[in-house]
């Protein structure tokens, strides 16, 4: 029995940073990376269902991503996952959610997990896409942004609860295998252990090239044109006495009038 | 490094001419007691030199006497009495000119506050008075001979501590020392030319400053420290009366003002702690001086906000701001200022416990945010520099209260892989409830502190981690963890049965699971309906019962307190204890002192005169008391009682630990370790220091048990003096 979970090593910015030469994203210097939120929740989920059934299962964690993906894979190789698997090609470079779960198809074509799950969105673009886009491509059944789950290492139906908006929540069955997106709080994840840490580096992680998965390209639905810092409103705290702050707040207004 | 500070705190940085002398900037290190003296000049010296390297523009010793006759023990100041004094001195200015600051010192004369139990010489006055700081002790009235010779003695010390290397002479006359016993109507009560009006009173000061400025004024420059007011109105000094006359009669003997407020019976006006006083809160008094004067002021105000330090300069409040707490707290607050590393600036809380070693007098200083003062050079801590790794050896810590934070930091600093567990979302610890008490908010600037640097020292090292909200560690867990050290920090609780200093048992009927008993915890955790009618029982020595006190009677309730210890007794030693009192009576709390309880049942407690068993003592056989029965027992009831009667250490999972010591080795532990209130309950200052301390020994032998650190002794048989006089020896 196996599942498989895809992850991704998001990024944060820096309180300061700035834009790369080309404006369409944000100069590598300026941000940090780690494992997506929301990730930490589907990996607890699987390694949940793994040790319920005794272990007799196997958790494999997929992403893409170059190198400093790895971070992401060993996070998650250190608090129980079995084994990883990181696709890179410069290729990729750009891809969209839909690119990704293209090449993350392949991946569930070639590792025939019996359940795939997925963070509810990424912490840095917050598309929401590339589960969805994953079971789409597989023909399989899917649900997003699980809160609750009941599932047993190789059962063929899986209970669920979704959450929907303003509070309200769905009870759902799906066949399995499935695509199921993982909302935060469906469980609590739990730290690496020390021992967990030292162990993931010894862990297994096979890196693929798209050749090795078949793939010529992958082209993406969409392109990022141009991304910005939208200009703030401005706030000043006005001090002094009753009658020095009512100086200032007309000067004020007068510059804003233009007068 | 190219500095990156925000041009508004460029004024912070601007050098300033005080006298011969120049400052480099406006952080000025105000005079303030380590418990060093002369008589341990490695400690002076390396103390004050951490500072200098950190940044601070000018560094003063703290008060220093200038002649036998002022001597302040068991309190430890500096003295300038000698030669011998002088070289020991010499040490901390060559240390501290060597980062190109000026080196001060503050010149002291006791007067009638110095009880020369040392010495035991007869202090000198204006009038003769009855301390009312120092218990027992007189000082006889001055005639124009004796002001003649005591200004002379200040003469005398000036011209050491020119020798000495100073360049900044302070005639002390803040906190009711010196010349300021002269000016004050409150002492002086001459009727000669040095008493009646403040042209008289101020007289003693200005010849003072006139001599002093004479001998040594080409050389060094000559500071002033001028308590501006003493706060008690018309029958002392009130900043626009005396305060600012004297400014303008001594104006042109000085380089530069050192200005604060209050007196010495209670500093804690002037050394204001943060359960009461916000940063710059003498600048009310203190901002008049520079409408009086030509010369440059500094003055003190536990100024840890670059913000707020800019804001009064630009102000024309001050000219330079002076840290006494604050440069304990973070030596280099001025550095990281100027390399806009405003996150990185360990800040003062504002808790006393510095102080409070001077008060017990004797003790080294401690500090509860910056552990590594006073060891800089006994153990050779540096408050910013840590010794590499010496082992690729994994870090476990359990706790990440005080302790447990502290020494993760410092694991991490020294590039240990370390993870930190707690089972509470935040760092802090029991901190976390102990800032939602009132006035002690600041007191979360400890926590706030670790936490950002923990934070960035965990994402420098990917495998180390922070584990808050983590379940609570079993031994197995600990077992199985793969650290190859573990520090257990998981600190202490309030006892829930009563158990106390004074009987060392439980009380009868004491039970914290009862719907109307409740320990600390039980009330910050909201889980016990408190009553109408509260009783405290108390036995604690420090803040937790004057501080529930306090919050419970604001918050509606009628506050009785029993207390077999005198209530809130440490914080007499933290200046805390003259406004806290007033702060009791101005909430009606009614206090029960030197009582202790001898049962409880639903709803009342019976209490008895912790005294009232009799003076005459006897033997009467065995099994018999030596003294009569106590007979004082009283009810008293109530809807709640909360019990602050004493702590114990939470360390099952340590002594569970220790217990399967012969699991470790096949779990590749190498050693456990136990920190902080979970070793023995104690100050948060010594909880920090168990978690630093341990961190910079952990590869030794056996680092449960601290180094031994250098101690400064005289050593038998030699010369006291430089030049071989006062040989060590001894012939009866």
């Amino acid at each position: 029995m196996k599942i498989l979970v895809t992850v991704k090593q998001v990024a944060f910015l820096d309180d300061e940073f700035e834009m790369r030469d080309d404006d369409r994203g944000v100069d590598e210097d300026f941000l940090e990376k780690d494992l997506n939120e929301f990730d930490h929740y589907s990996v607890e989920e699987a390694l949940l269902i793994k040790e319920a059934a005794g272990d007799d299962a196997e958790v494999v964690v997929v992403t893409v991503g170059d190198e400093d993906a790895d971070d992401a894979l060993r996070t998650a190789l250190a608090k129980g996952a079995d084994r990883g698997i990181r696709v890179w090609d410069d290729a990729l470079a750009e891809a969209d959610g839909v690119a990704i779960a293209k090449v993350l198809a392949k991946v569930v074509e070639r590792e025939k997990p019996d359940m795939v799950f997925t963070g509810a969105q990424s912490a840095d673009f917050g598309s929401a896409v590339t589960g969805m886009a994953l079971a789409g491509l597989l023909g399989w059944p899917h649900a997003a942004v699980v809160c609750n789950l009941e599932y047993s290492a190789g059962a063929n139906t899986a209970t669920l609860r979704r959450e929907l908006e303003g509070g309200l929540e769905e009870v759902m069955s799906v066949r399995c295998p499935a695509v199921l997106s993982i909302q935060l709080g469906i469980n609590e994840p739990r730290y690496a252990s020390l021992r967990g840490i030292k162990q993931a580096k010894q862990k297994p992680v096979d890196e693929l090239s798209l050749d090795d998965l078949d793939l010529d390209s992958v082209g993406s639905a969409s392109r990022v044109r141009r991304m910005y810092a939208p200009e703030k409103g401005q706030a000043e705290l006005i001090a002094g006495s009753a009658a020095e702050q009512a100086k200032r707040l007309a000067e004020i207004i007068k510059e804003l009038r233009g007068m | 490094m190219a500095s990156k500070r925000p041009a508004k705190y460029d004024i912070l940085f601007e050098p300033i001419k005080i006298g011969p002398k120049t400052m480099r900037n406006r952080f000025h290190q105000s005079p303030h007691c380590i418990g060093a003296g002369t008589d341990k000049p490695g400690f002076q010296m390396a103390h004050r030199a951490v500072k200098a390297e950190g940044g601070w523009g000018a560094i003063n010793t703290e008060y220093c006497s200038i002649h036998p006759e002022s001597d302040d023990t068991m309190r430890v100041s500096a003295r300038i009495w000698d030669a011998g004094d002088v070289r020991n001195l010499r040490a901390m200015t060559d240390a501290v000119h060597a980062y190109d600051c000026l080196a001060g010192v503050e010149l002291w004369y006791g007067g009638g506050h110095a009880p020369n139990m040392e010495t035991r010489q007869t202090p000198r006055g204006p009038s003769q008075y009855a301390s009312e700081f120092e218990t027992l002790t007189y000082c006889h009235e001055m005639d124009h001979d004796d002001i003649k010779q005591v200004q002379q003695f200040y003469v005398d010390a000036a011209i050491r501590s020119r020798d000495a290397g100073f360049d900044m002479i302070n005639i002390y006359g803040g906190h009711a020392y010196g010349p300021l016993q002269w000016l004050n109507a409150y002492y002086n009560r001459r009727t000669d030319k040095y008493g009646g009006s403040v042209e008289n009173r101020g007289r003693f000061w200005v010849e003072t400053l006139e001599k002093v400025k004479n001998a040594v004024g080409n050389d060094c420059a000559i500071a002033s420290r001028f308590a501006i007011d003493t706060l008690y109105g018309p029958s002392g000094v009130e900043v626009e009366e005396d305060g600012v006359k004297l400014i303008a009669m001594a104006d042109d003997l000085v380089d530069v003002w050192d200005i604060n407020v209050g007196d010495i019976a209670q500093w804690g006006e002037d050394a204001g702690p943060s359960r009461f006083y916000r940063q710059g809160h003498q600048i009310p008094w203190q901002r008049f001086v520079k409408q009086h004067s030509k010369k440059p002021v500094l003055g003190v105000g536990r100024f840890t906000d670059a913000e707020k330090m800019a804001e009064v300069i630009r102000n024309g409040e001050l000219d330079i701001i002076s840290c006494a707490r604050p440069s304990i707290s973070d030596p280099f607050m001025p550095q990281k200022i100027e390399e806009g590393r405003i996150e990185d600036i360990r800040t003062c809380i504002g808790c006393n416990v510095c102080i409070s070693r001077w008060e017990i007098g004797g003790p080294p200083m401690i500090c509860t945010q910056n552990a590594t003062a006073g060891e800089e050079y006994r153990r050779g801590w540096h408050p910013e520099k840590f010794e590499k790794a010496k082992s690729d050896d994994t870090m476990l810590v359990v706790g990440a209260g005080p302790a447990g934070s502290e020494a993760a930091r410092i694991l991490m600093e020294r590039g240990y892989v370390t993870h930190l567990v707690d089972s509470a979302e935040k760092i802090g610890g029991h901190l976390n409830d102990i800032t939602s008490l009132p006035g002690l908010g600041e007191w979360g600037y400890h926590r706030d502190y670790r936490e950002v640097q923990l934070d960035k020292l965990a994402k420098k090292n990917r495998d180390s981690q922070l584990s808050l909200g983590s379940k609570k560690l079993t031994a197995d867990d600990v077992l199985s963890y793969g650290a190859e050290k573990v520090i257990i920090a998981t600190g202490s609780s309030w006892n829930t049965d009563g158990v106390n200093c004074l009987t060392h048992d439980p009380v009868p009927g004491i039970d914290a699971s009862r719907p109307d008993q409740a320990t600390p915890e039980q009330i910050f955790r909201g889980e016990k309906k408190i009553g109408k009618r509260v009783v405290i029982l108390n036995a604690d020595t420090y803040f937790m019962g004057p501080s529930l006190a306090e919050m419970l009677s604001a918050q509606g309730h009628e506050v009785t307190v029993i207390s077999g210890v005198d209530f809130g007794h440490y914080m007499h030693f933290t200046l805390e204890y003259p406004n806290l009192r007033r702060r009791l009576i101005e909430m009606n709390i009614n206090i029960i002192g030197e009582s202790w309880a001898s049962r409880v049942e639903e709803g009342r407690i019976e209490h008895y005169d912790i005294w009232a068993e009799g003076s005459k003592r006897e033997y009467r056989g065995p099994g018999k008391m030596p003294r009569n029965e106590n007979t004082s027992h009283k009810w008293l009831e109530f809807d709640t009682l909360v019990l602050v009667t004493g702590r114990h250490s939470d360390d099952a999972l340590f002594r569970e630990l220790k217990e399967r010591k012969d699991e470790w080795a096949k779990n590749d532990i190498k050693g456990i370790y136990i920190i902080g209130d979970a070793w023995a309950p104690k100050l948060m200052a010594d909880a920090t220091f168990d978690g630093h301390r341990i961190a910079r020994e952990i590869e030794e032998d056996d680092p449960q048990s601290p180094l031994p650190y250098k101690r400064e002794v005289s050593v038998w048989g030699n010369a006291y003096l430089p030049d071989g006089e006062y040989k060590q020896e001894w012939k009866a």
